[in-house]
């Protein structure tokens, strides 16, 4: 996998993070409910992503691509299942889905960049990519109020389950081609 | 190893935070009000969108055997917008301006429109309301449907602004009521409490936006009422006027301040001072000051003198009709899981104020309830409406207590609110019927004598008793 590539797929799994973290949990802040509630949902899902990496780290240097292959479709199931919740229990178990997807996620991310550029030559191609990434989840982030005014939160849900599923597919088929 | 440590510590965070929050009145899949009490879950709730959606919705409901409870912003607090395996009509969305007459000084607004939504469109053409709320957040339909009243002391509770509306009945008919067609419904409907129909629309009469010039005054609790019949209803340019009450123990009930908002002289009617005033200001420090008040009595006496600084220091200024209809209230809010600040309001015959506080302070230390404030206000008599809470001129005191939601904590609440309403009784008086359901039945029946003919109508209007909530399951029911 290129430069090019890992910045395309991640560009994707970003535009579709963008896409749905400001706004997927504002239905736990109803009438009344206390910040430290919807707090805690946040927090859930961060702590999993560290508690995660603790484990994934002996194979992120063999086996990084899988292991974003395998986030993706973490994060493609979560979105298509959040829809459905009806508890907030519910919504805790898949925030620590969530979490350990990410880490999946940026682990590799970090293993790949740094495996496809090299030591004193990383400016560029960390710009580039840091610029692609946070770019895309600017744009995201507006499309998505737009989206949840005119349409339901629910559209968002299945848009990023979409957009997951489409890095995945792209991360496998760069595996399928590069171990031919 | 830190690692470790650190994790567990996050782990141990979070679980505090999970029990912390793990009350009923915070499980976002339930359903409740502003008070917070009695979560339940309901069928469904439907936005109302159209006329023909809403008919369509009062007949698919009737067609199953369903009950509709009707929601505007549901800061009323007593179970009055929703009801168990109800669909719940949120009448948010229907929320248009119709029509403005600047002529005949008319507004007709959708019944799911703010005040804040009326406001903003009659004020280009200098207009305001003549009776709503001290704050415009609350939707028309909810207000109607509560008759309720506010700072302004010459136009009477709501009802005598109310020209007409539309009524979708229980039968998917829609019923255009006024004094003067199907005029037996007019009364009921306002002040109705959602039991009879859905408002649809209504057309109230407006009045002129004025500017006012804002005076300050402290007065004692015992001298409180030959200077409100001197120094206020007797000076014809007050036209608004609100004053609370000392609730800390250094002032315990025997200090007021009073806020009264005087027509001010034409050569001071600067036309930027119309300009609606959107943004709370310093919520974040107000915030702050109000939630010491709320966990320390000593408190209350420094804030008491702050809030009575800050007052005058306001003195003279002045301020648009439309903008002293927009108070502060983000201040206030609380989310603090299973506690809250609920609102009880009593209606006090004018000769009785003093004596009433008396005894209400008495209650109060006997019952350890904690009152975080008490504002006063003048309601003209009203014998419109069938639930009038204003049998004569009254003082209306609403008083705000922090109170604990778990059931013990209610139950104990419960009675000292009970005993007050007794005192309120015994001194000729009424309370108001949105706030939480404390009061027993019988002491509803007391103090709306009524009652037993306003609920007998509703069955009459709704056989099937298909528009149904907490309140009318509490008190109406056969
Ligand atoms: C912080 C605070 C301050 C307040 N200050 C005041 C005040 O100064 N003066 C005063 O009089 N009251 C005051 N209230 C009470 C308030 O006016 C009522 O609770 C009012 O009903 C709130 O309007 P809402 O849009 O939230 O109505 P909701 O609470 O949503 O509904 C109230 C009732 O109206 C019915 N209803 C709503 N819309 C319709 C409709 N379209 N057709 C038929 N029925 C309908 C509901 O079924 C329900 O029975 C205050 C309440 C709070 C919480």
């Amino acid at each position: 996998m290129n430069i090019r590539t890992l910045i395309r797929t991640q560009s994707i799994v970003t535009f579709a993070g963008g896409f749905i973290y400001p706004y997927y949990l504002l239905f736990l802040k109803n009438l009344g409910n206390s910040y430290s509630k919807y707090g805690l949902a946040f927090a859930v899902f961060t702590i999993s992503s560290a508690a995660a990496s603790q484990l994934l780290s002996r194979y992120v240097d063999r086996h990084s691509r899988r292991l974003m292959l395998t986030g993706s479709l973490g994060l493609t199931a979560a979105m298509l299942c959040f829809p459905w919740v009806m508890s907030y229990m519910a919504v805790l178990v898949l925030q620590i889905v969530m979490g350990m997807c990410n880490a999946m996620q940026r682990m590799s991310e970090k293993a790949l960049l740094a495996d496809e550029t090299e030591a004193g030559n990383r400016g560029r191609p960390i710009g580039d990519y840091h610029f692609w990434t946070t770019a895309t989840s600017g744009g995201a982030i507006l499309a998505a109020g737009y989206v949840i005014d005119y349409l339901t939160i629910n559209v968002l849900f299945n848009v990023s389950a979409l957009l997951y599923g489409i890095s995945a597919l792209l991360t496998w088929r760069r595996r399928m081609n590069e171990a031919s | 190893m830190r690692k470790g440590i650190v994790l567990l510590l996050l782990t141990l965070l979070s679980a505090l935070t999970y029990s912390y929050t793990n009350h009923s009145d915070q499980d976002p899949y339930l359903l409740t009000d502003y008070s917070r009490l009695h979560p339940v879950k309901v069928k469904r709730i439907v936005k109302g969108q159209e006329t023909e959606q809403l008919v369509q919705v009062v007949r698919d409901a009737a067609a199953q055997g369903l009950k509709v409870s009707i929601a505007g912003q549901r800061h009323s607090q007593g179970g009055h917008t929703y009801y168990k395996d109800a669909v719940v009509v949120d009448m948010t969305p229907f929320n248009r301006v119709l029509a403005i007459d600047a002529a005949a000084r008319t507004v007709t607004v959708q019944a799911g429109a703010t005040w804040a939504d009326v406001q903003r469109s009659i004020q280009p053409y200098g207009l305001a309301i003549r009776t709503m709320q001290s704050q415009n957040i609350f939707t028309v339909g909810g207000s109607l449907s509560v008759n309720a009243h506010g700072r302004d002391i010459r136009n009477g509770s709501l009802i005598k602004s109310v020209l007409s509306y539309r009524l979708l009945m229980a039968d998917g008919r829609i019923l255009e009521v006024s004094r003067t067609s199907h005029s037996e419904l007019f009364p009921l409907a306002l002040g109705g409490y959602g039991l009879f129909g859905i408002i649809l629309d209504v057309t109230l009469s407006l009045t002129d936006d004025e500017i006012y010039r804002l005076r300050v005054d402290t007065v004692s609790t015992e001298d409180y009422i030959d200077y409100f019949r001197q120094n206020v209803l007797g000076d014809p340019n007050i036209q608004m006027h609100l004053a609370r009450v000392s609730v800390g123990p250094d002032h315990d009930l025997t200090d007021m301040y009073a806020l009264n908002y005087e027509i001010a002289a034409e050569t001071e009617q600067d036309p930027g001072l119309f300009r609606l005033r959107d943004n709370e200001q310093w919520v974040t420090p107000a915030k702050a000051l109000f939630q010491l008040n709320r966990l320390s009595d000593a408190w209350k006496d420094t804030f008491w003198k702050m809030q009575l600084k800050v007052f005058q220091g306001q003195d003279g200024e002045l301020i648009s009709r439309n903008n002293a209809m927009r108070s502060d209230s983000d201040f206030m809010e609380t989310q603090e899981p299973g506690w809250n600040d609920l609102l009880q309001e009593y209606f006090i015959p004018m000769d009785e104020y003093a004596d009433f506080l008396r005894d209400f302070g008495s209650v109060l230390k006997r019952h350890e309830m904690n009152l975080l404030n008490i504002t006063v206000r003048y309601v003209n008599k009203d014998d419109e409406a069938e639930l009038s809470y204003a049998t004569e001129d009254m003082f209306a005191l609403v008083c705000l207590f922090r109170t604990p939601l778990s059931e013990q904590g209610q139950e104990k609440f419960g009675e000292g609110i009970q005993t007050v309403v007794n005192q309120v009784i015994a001194h000729g008086g009424t309370y108001y019927l949105p706030y939480a359901g404390y009061p027993t039945k019988a002491q509803l029946y007391a103090a709306y004598p009524k009652a037993e003919t306003f609920f007998r109508l509703k069955r009459k209007y709704d056989p099937d008793e298909l528009f149904y909530n907490g309140f009318y399951e509490q008190y109406g029911v056969n």
